[in-house]
């Protein structure tokens, strides 16, 4: 089997097990629809070249999240394209102080819920979308540390944060009508 | 340990979203990549052509202007448009880190240090251009000044606008977006205690 064979079928593997991770990494990175297809787009292109290096020192999953993740950064950082960039992002300790009233209120409609969550993310810095988007998709912490290239521990106090932001801004209560 | 005591429903909720997504074939990724190379050497071509029209023009002024300093300054501008078109060349052939083997951090922050090394690049390099233009707005006023006064306070404005412009505003305005882009770098070290390696690097 030669390497283009072999970077097809890895290719194909990947979009079947995870091609609804590249959509829902697209639509947290990104707002706008037409923007959005181009990144998703740009994530294949990227995981499609990248699969050719593919040398399964890490496992498939790990890949494809730190192709994904690194491209849509790229994304990101392009967008903002310095004017806006000191004042673009919110580390989570801000998301955790910001958390008013508002914010607070239970949601009773799903798509709120949604839009509520990806205009969360879409507002926080990079690195702690990487950490947050992982722990949504049941990433354990080392995982997210070989991903983010974080420690373990920072990892840890991240989700620390990550829940007590998304508990405050999303009760438990407030489910049970989406 | 699988991080999964909370919110109950969001992430059910989360795992809802992309249900469908796109799909592309290798065949259709393969073609995309041609399209983006082939729209690349296209930049590249427009790149080079703009920069060449430009180093013509003033090249041509050796021959239009007898004025050693007009001919000294279209002479300078023709070399720092050189400059300026190979570091262009240069930075789009950059080697960008592998989005596969590079983690999250190790990314961001080359991101980062790229689009700040490209306004500390450009901070320096605008005043660069100072120099020639004004050379070549003088020695064009020498010429004129017998035929028409006008000329010469023409020639003045355009010298304060240049030196605001290429010494001042630009510089200024491409350090202090290097420095935010720097500022951005140092709390991503200290966020996650990486400084001192990337430092001692």
């Amino acid at each position: 089997m030669d390497r283009t064979e072999t970077q097809d079928e890895l290719y194909q593997k990947a979009t079947q097990e995870y091609g609804a991770v590249l959509a829902r990494m697209a639509y947290a990175y990104e707002a706008d629809p037409d923007l959005r297809r181009d990144l998703s787009q740009e994530m294949h292109l990227a995981l499609w070249r990248s699969l050719g290096k593919f040398n399964g020192r890490c496992s498939l999953r790990t890949w494809i999240y730190r192709v994904a993740h690194n491209v849509a950064t790229s994304h990101v950082v392009r967008q903002v394209r310095g004017k806006r960039i000191a004042s673009a992002f919110l580390t989570l300790e801000e998301a955790e102080s910001q958390t008013g009233d508002e914010d607070v209120e239970i949601s009773t409609d799903r798509n709120h819920a949604l839009d509520r969550l990806f205009g969360l993310i879409q507002r926080l810095d990079p690195l702690d979308r990487q950490v947050i988007m992982a722990y949504l998709g049941d990433l354990d912490a080392e995982s997210i540390a070989e991903i983010t290239g974080l420690s373990t521990q920072n990892v840890w106090s991240k989700i620390h944060r990550i829940k007590n932001v998304l508990s405050r801004r999303f009760p438990r209560g407030g489910r049970n009508a989406l | 340990m699988p991080c999964d005591e909370l919110p109950d429903n969001l992430k059910i909720l989360w795992k809802e979203v992309g249900a469908n997504p796109s799909m592309f074939s290798p065949d259709q990724l393969r073609r995309e990549t041609n399209r983006l190379q082939a729209k690349r050497r296209r930049g590249q071509i427009v790149l080079v052509a703009c920069m060449l029209f430009l180093a013509a023009s003033y090249g041509l002024s050796f021959f239009l202007f007898p004025n050693t300093l007009a001919r000294l300054g279209g002479t300078l501008t023709v070399i720092v448009c050189g400059y300026w078109l190979v570091h262009a060349l240069m930075e789009r052939a950059r080697a960008a880190p592998d989005p596969g083997e590079t983690d999250g951090l190790c990314y961001y922050r080359a991101e980062l240090e790229h689009a700040r090394d490209n306004h500390r690049w450009m901070s320096w390099r605008f005043p660069l251009l100072l120099g020639p233009f004004l050379l070549f707005d003088i020695g064009v006023a020498q010429i004129y000044a017998r035929f028409s006064p006008f000329i010469v306070w023409f020639m003045c404005f355009d010298c304060v606008l240049l030196l605001v412009v290429l010494a001042v505003w630009a510089p200024v305005k491409h350090f202090r977006t290097a420095r935010k882009y720097q500022d951005c770098i140092d709390a991503l070290d200290t966020a996650s205690g990486r400084g001192q390696a990337h430092r001692e690097r």
